[in-house]
């Protein structure tokens, strides 16, 4: 078989996609630009920062030749904020999202704008985890950046790494507590839409298989049933249609 | 020339990403797409694959010669390419791969009409149609051959018994909307609507997202 | 009597099974012959009973028989789809084993010579494939890089190995960052320990 993996991103997946968040790099050492594939690297001068895709900050990053700027969202007082959000303002919904970034051209201010090439630009495209990022706000790869700079930058955090991993504990336990609500919602899942917003990709990832399967089984075992309702509705939209045109006729 | 160039020359102020990194997004969301959906998707238009194989090709000859060449301040650019190129070249195999376990899992059916033979590349239609006929021999060598001659095809439909799989295009997928737009999806009780947000995360049907990912409105996650 | 259907139904349990298998089980010959037979036997059964109508029959003037050819037909079809899942799941095996790697002569002796005939033929139309796509290695690895370079301890004197970089020296307590693919035996081997 060609790819035995079930559809849908793994999780080992997930963490490499979330890999190319950029995120924000004190060089320490003089780096020359580096023609890559996707394009060539900024010309790296201690101390200008400069975004970096985070895979490559944290090649750098284990070299000792940058420190990684957090992003302010990860800051211990934004994920208390956070916290504050998801479990007394909002006990039901993920917090939400950040907002999507200015469309405008940045050289262009006021100018009136069409949208261009990169208008529908997504995660992990996003600037979304580099230090312009807004705080208070957890960005769709939050979770494995989060962990990625704990794991490899812990040193670079804005408070001692214990407390910012003592928060994210906190904020996985409480948003997992959602997820299942979320998917326990599903078992009568027959209203053909369900919207997740805010969920986290590693959120996704974790329990794809489970919702799929649940919303695919009720819609097996409810099969005939919605063919029949499929039907009813059909002969009685007509029974309208026709009711319609004799009030025309009426006119 | 392609639309963006177009676009540049008749308007300078037309902002866009440098090809290279267009591309990369552009392979992402190819990946995460048929990663997800339960069906072959378009391979895609404009070339975006083999430029990107060519690139490849160019880097790995650009590795060798860095190679060669000792000067230790190349050594880290050296070992930055080759993380950079394993990372491509995963995406691209992860992705072909995608797309060769469903051609392989439907073959008949994604040979069956000229829309979607479009889907495949000229690469895949070939496989897909070498590997459709070596399974066809093995089946007559093995008990076909021995059928009455009605019953030794592999596409009969005959008495509305399909021998034709099919992926199955109900399943249920998740969807990033990519703007604000009016999202409709049938269900077992009930069919919904929404007047959906940017960023939001969908579960719907696949037959009811394909058209909002076909209008641009939204993508695969 | 056994119903029609019974022997088909036998060859799909088999697959079930062949599909949860690392290996590749013996081929049901006898049992796939005996389908292909029942097959064979439907057949002349539609068309002996057909035979005196010369080609009009009227279905709504014979429904008994109507409803015997019918049925008829439906077990040739099923056991068509049966025959079919059995050996499907067969030739997926196989291909299984072409992608990772194997070729005909490291297979066990539990396929027929059709199928090793299979496999050679799927080998050379997955090698033609692979060589479209070079440079990717379409059968390297499905988990996502990690790790390329790593850092190594050098646990032991190691001599000199050669790398990409060209040769390093490997004495003891001194340390490298590294191509993993590099190192791995000498890692197997006790010489190096790769630090976290």
């Amino acid at each position: 078989m060609a790819l035995p993996l079930p559809p849908g991103l793994a999780q080992a997946e997930v963490a490499f996609l979330a890999e190319m968040e950029l995120v924000t790099v004190v060089p320490r050492q003089r780096l020359e630009s580096i023609n890559l594939l996707s394009g060539r690297t900024p010309v790296l001068r201690p101390p200008h920062r400069a975004p970096l895709p985070l895979w490559l900050a944290l090649l750098l990053k284990k070299q000792r030749r940058a420190n990684i700027v957090p992003p302010p969202w990860l800051h211990p007082t934004s994920l208390s904020q956070i916290i504050h959000r998801e479990t007394k303002e909002d006990p039901t919904a993920f917090s939400a999202p950040p907002p999507p970034p200015s469309r405008a051209h940045p050289s262009q201010p006021g100018m009136a704008h069409r949208p261009a090439a990169d208008a529908n630009l997504s995660p992990p495209f996003l600037p979304s985890c580099t230090a312009d990022a807004p705080a208070g706000y957890l960005p769709y790869h939050w979770l494995e950046v989060a962990e990625a700079l704990l794991a490899h930058a812990g040193d670079d955090m804005a408070a001692p790494p214990g407390e910012v991993r003592g928060l994210l504990r906190d904020l996985v336990e409480v948003r997992a507590a959602k997820m299942r609500s979320s998917t326990s919602a599903l078992e009568g899942f027959g209203g053909g839409l369900m919207s997740l917003r805010g969920v986290g990709a590693m959120e996704l990832a974790e329990s794809r298989g489970f919702v799929l399967g649940v919303v695919d089984g009720v819609r097996r075992i409810g099969a005939s049933a919605e063919a029949t309702r499929r039907e009813e509705e059909e002969m009685g939209g007509r029974r309208e249609d026709d009711e319609g045109s004799d009030d025309d006729m009426g006119i | 020339m392609d639309i963006d160039d177009i676009l540049r020359e008749v308007d300078p102020t037309y902002h866009v990403v440098p090809r290279e990194r267009r591309d990369l997004q552009d392979l992402t969301r190819a990946w995460v797409a048929e990663r997800s959906a339960p069906e072959l998707l378009h391979w895609p238009a404009g070339g975006l694959f083999e430029r990107i194989h060519d690139n490849i090709k160019r880097q790995i000859e650009k590795v060798e010669e860095m190679t060669g060449d000792m000067d230790p301040k190349t050594n880290f650019a050296l070992i930055v390419i080759q993380t950079e190129l394993e990372r491509f070249r995963y995406l691209v195999r992860s992705y072909i791969r995608a797309r060769i376990a469903k051609i392989d899992r439907h073959a008949l059916h994604y040979l069956s009409t000229d829309e979607l033979r479009s889907r495949l590349s000229e690469m895949e239609l070939a496989y897909a149609t070498r590997h459709q006929a070596l399974l066809h021999d093995h089946y007559l060598a093995s008990f076909l051959s021995s059928f009455p001659p009605p019953l030794q095809n592999l596409n009969d439909t005959a008495g509305n018994i399909t021998m034709i799989d099919a992926p199955d295009l109900e399943s249920a997928v998740f969807i990033r909307l990519l703007k604000d737009t009016l999202v409709e999806g049938r269900g077992v009780d009930a069919d919904g609507a929404m007047d959906g947000r940017e960023s939001d995360i969908v579960i719907l049907r696949w037959s009811d997202a394909k058209p909002l990912i076909d209008a641009g409105s939204a993508e695969l996650v | 009597m056994p119903m029609y259907g019974d022997l088909g139904n036998k060859l799909v349990q088999h697959a079930k099974r062949t599909q949860n298998l690392t290996h590749l089980p013996p081929y049901q010959a006898e049992l796939v012959r005996s389908v292909a037979r029942e097959v064979r036997d439907l057949d002349k059964d539609v068309a002996s009973m057909l035979e005196p109508f010369q080609g009009s029959f009227d279905p709504s003037a014979h429904q008994a028989m109507a409803c015997t050819l019918l049925v008829n037909h439906l077990s040739m079809r099923r056991n068509k789809r049966c025959l079919l899942a059995y050996h499907r799941t067969r030739t997926d095996k196989l291909e299984e084993l072409v992608w990772s790697g194997y070729d005909v002569l490291d297979l066990s002796a539990q396929q027929t010579a059709g199928e090793e005939d299979y496999v050679r033929q799927y080998g050379d139309l997955l090698a033609a494939y692979k060589g479209q796509w070079t440079d990717i290695d379409l059968t390297g690895s499905l988990e996502p890089p990690r790790d390329l370079f790593i850092d190594v301890r050098v646990l032991k004197d190691a001599g000199e190995i050669q790398t990409e970089y060209g040769a390093i020296n490997l004495t003891k307590n001194s340390q490298f960052y590294v191509r993993q693919g590099d190192v791995e035996r000498l890692i197997a081997q006790g010489y190096l320990q790769k630090l976290a």
